[in-house]
């Protein structure tokens, strides 16, 4: 316990030394101040709190799990910058470190952790969404190189990486989720086309699609076994999974700051209802932490922890429900409230990205109580 | 913060629930709905079995058992709908005089050698639960209505002002106690409302918050449990029956449904957890607690009318027959819910205090 206390503190004072003094006074556009975000980042790094579990040269300082979640609820409770490039160091950086070989590890992963090289996910494809295991994108042998033929869509970022961990179908007759690789495709091979799609909000969160036009990926650059790729995602997007709940959560607290400030402005209302829905959420809230800990303490005892399935899918949905809340509570005025606009259009992400609400409620339903697949 | 079951706890679990198993089916609240001496032969077995003395004894004596303990064993009671007064007599009775420091040891080890108390907690015309009694010149007196356990119990434990403050009281049923029994939701679980005008046994000054902060952390036990068991009926009926040539929980429809009772019922039981290790923390403020408390009841009587419902409609037909058992659990839902203040109202009371900055 005094551990943990003394590396949360540790890290506190950290913080407030790295953020700018006002930066709580102009979140508003720090928030959106990428030199900050990127130096943030950096700074992490370089300290050891970007990855808290990880040794020192990955970012980390080898925390337990139980301190890694404080450090990491700590910077949620304190709106830490958003790093932004989220799926480097949230997704790609643990597969890499799982499934990479050791020159993929030293050439890849420090400049993936400092923000030095930014990296896209090339899962979605026009066809395949949901159904990622259905991608068509084809990666054929020739030699020292495969050739790679396709179209990858909703690609967060790519027009801004680097990089791009690339699903690709190796064995065209094996059953679908047996015969993918993953790729790491450099974003400036030749054949490469990368398109940015505009999005409906302001969100710097650009999707892009990507046309791959017999690109060459050298054989070094398989992440982990061929046709093996289905694992690589699966066990990426579990490493995700678990820190969602956590940005969902400080989302939520600043949703709820947010409901709490508007609600003191209005002299025509008695706001029963919003106090309802207010208390609603608050319990949502406090629920998602404590499953987080209770799904960390079944961890450490080495038990099976399936309370950690309901993170993703309650996390988001509170999300979405404290913004609607707080546009009810702003009133009129939250018509001309562009800053909750975009909270409203980003919640609504949140219930789409690393696996949707309707795939997390098909996951609960078979894998947790054990209903047959539809 | 540590959320969770530690290996006693989860070996406490599984003693009490092997127990229920054979003692307690769901078939005995049905029994014990038409015959009021049911409960009885349960209740010996537990009183014998010692869970009663989870009642106490008071603050910081020891060996005290922890409320994640009595959370753990009124789960599965809830779980069994077990038409017992353990929730009543130990969960919320006693969860009052938890906090009403030594001069209620003696009612505390009454209880927990098995005599029978209830709350009353409900002052009429409020849907949350408060302080229904005065206090004057050495008598009790008021009304409180809904009182758990009532038709039961051989004492009551109340809320009272007196011209020093709030205090916890226990009279005996008996002389200046009007008891009015009525029809309920679950006569399994009977309720009654009260008129005092009595000269209560014992007396005691306490924070009204600390004192129904562990009422209300009881009832969301109770209530994970009845969600719990209800959500495993749906699920079992679900794989067993065919329609349209598959099993129904093979269908989006029943799958997602059934999926979002799991996330109320998890959520409600993280909230209950979390709450135990709260009120059991000498830390906490009386406000934190009772906040933690009631957002845990508030959760947990969503999640087992949202299971028991769900219940109803997964069983079609079958599910509003007196012989199945999904009527049993919703009714002990319904109830439940009702008790020491609906969802609404705790979550109202919550988001007020805490848009008033007062939490």
């Amino acid at each position: 316990m005094t551990g943990t206390n003394g590396v949360v503190a540790e890290f506190a004072t950290w913080l407030t030394e790295f953020l700018p003094d006002d930066y709580y006074d102009r979140y508003r556009e720090y928030r959106w101040d990428l030199d900050l975000r990127r130096g943030y980042q950096r700074a992490a790094f370089e300290a050891g709190w970007l990855q808290p579990t990880w040794p020192r040269e990955h970012g980390g300082r080898s925390l337990g799990l139980a301190d890694a979640m404080e450090v990491r609820l700590e910077s949620a409770m304190r709106s830490a910058p958003k790093l932004p490039n989220i799926a480097g160091p949230g997704v790609v950086a643990p597969g890499i470190r799982q499934f990479g070989t050791a020159e993929q590890i030293d050439r890849l992963l420090i400049p993936l952790l400092r923000g030095d090289e930014w990296w896209a996910l090339g899962m979605s494809e026009p066809e395949a969404g949901s159904d990622f295991a259905s991608l068509r994108t084809r990666a054929v042998r020739d030699g020292d190189v495969f050739r790679v033929k396709g179209r990858k869509i909703w690609t967060t970022q790519a027009h801004l990486s680097r990089w791009c961990t690339l699903y690709a179908r190796t064995d065209p007759d094996a059953p679908k989720h047996r015969g993918i690789s993953c790729l790491i495709l450099d974003l400036e091979s030749p054949g490469v086309t990368i398109e940015p799609i505009r999005m409906a909000s302001i969100s710097d969160e650009t999707f892009c699609e990507v046309i791959l036009d017999d690109v060459e990926v050298p054989v070094s650059n398989l992440l982990g076994p061929l046709n093996g790729g289905w694992q690589v995602a699966m066990s990426s997007l579990n490493h995700e999974r678990q820190m969602i709940w956590i940005m969902n959560w400080v989302e939520i607290q600043r949703g709820l700051d947010s409901v709490r400030a508007a609600e003191t402005a209005h002299d025509d209302y008695t706001s029963g209802e919003v106090f309802t829905e207010l208390g609603s959420l608050l319990a949502d809230a406090e629920a998602l932490r404590a499953t987080g800990y209770r799904s960390l303490h079944n961890e450490l005892a080495g038990r099976p922890s399936p309370e950690a399935d309901i993170l993703k899918l309650l996390g988001s949905l509170t999300l979405q429900r404290v913004w609607e809340l707080a546009a009810a509570a702003t009133g009129p005025r939250s018509i001309d409230d562009i800053d909750l606009l975009f909270e409203r259009q980003d919640a609504l992400a949140a219930t789409i990205y690393g696996g949707t609400s309707e795939i997390q409620r098909n996951i609960i339903a078979e894998r947790l109580l054990g209903l047959p697949k539809g | 913060m540590d959320v969770g079951l530690n290996s006693s706890q989860l070996a406490l679990r599984d003693s009490v629930r092997d127990v229920l198993r054979t003692e307690c089916p769901p078939g005995v609240a049905r029994q014990a709905m038409t015959d009021p001496e049911r409960w009885r032969t349960v209740w010996k077995t537990v009183v014998d079995l010692g869970w009663t003395e989870l009642a106490g004894p008071a603050e910081g004596d020891e060996g005290s058992f922890s409320r994640v303990d009595l959370a753990v064993v009124l789960e599965e009671c809830g779980a069994a709908i077990a038409p017992i007064p353990l929730l009543s007599s130990v969960g919320l009775a006693a969860g009052v005089l938890r906090v009403a420091g030594s001069a209620v040891g003696e009612v505390l080890d009454t209880i927990g050698g098995g005599v029978v108390a209830a709350l009353a907690a409900h002052p009429p015309g409020c849907r949350l639960p408060g302080v229904p009694m005065t206090l004057q010149g050495g008598r009790l007196r008021g009304r409180a209505i809904a009182v758990a356990g009532l038709p039961r119990a051989d004492l009551i434990v109340t809320l009272a002002a007196s011209s020093d403050g709030p205090v916890a009281a226990v009279v005996r049923v008996g002389d200046g106690v009007a008891v009015h029994t009525a029809e309920c939701t679950d006569p399994a679980q009977p309720v009654a409302d009260v008129e005092i005008d009595a000269e209560p046994v014992v007396t005691a000054p306490v924070d009204v918050e600390s004192a129904l902060a562990t009422p209300l952390l009881a009832a969301a036990a109770d209530l994970v449990g009845v969600a719990d068991a209800a959500l495993a009926r749906s699920v079992e009926h679900a794989k067993a029956r065919q329609q349209f040539g598959k099993p129904i929980g093979a269908f989006q429809g029943i799958k997602h449904a059934l999926a979002d009772n799991y996330v109320a019922l998890e959520r409600a039981r993280s909230l209950t957890y979390a709450a135990a290790a709260r009120l059991d923390d000498p830390a906490t403020s009386p406000a934190a607690g009772w906040t933690a408390a009631a957002l845990a009841k508030a959760a947990a009587a969503e999640a087992a009318v949202g299971c028991a419902r769900t219940g109803v409609q997964v069983h079609g037909a079958l599910g509003q027959t007196w012989e199945h058992d999904m009527h049993l659990y919703l009714r002990h839902a319904w109830q439940g819910a009702a008790t020491l203040g609906d969802s609404r109202a705790l979550y109202h009371a919550v988001g007020r205090r805490v848009a008033g900055g007062t939490a």
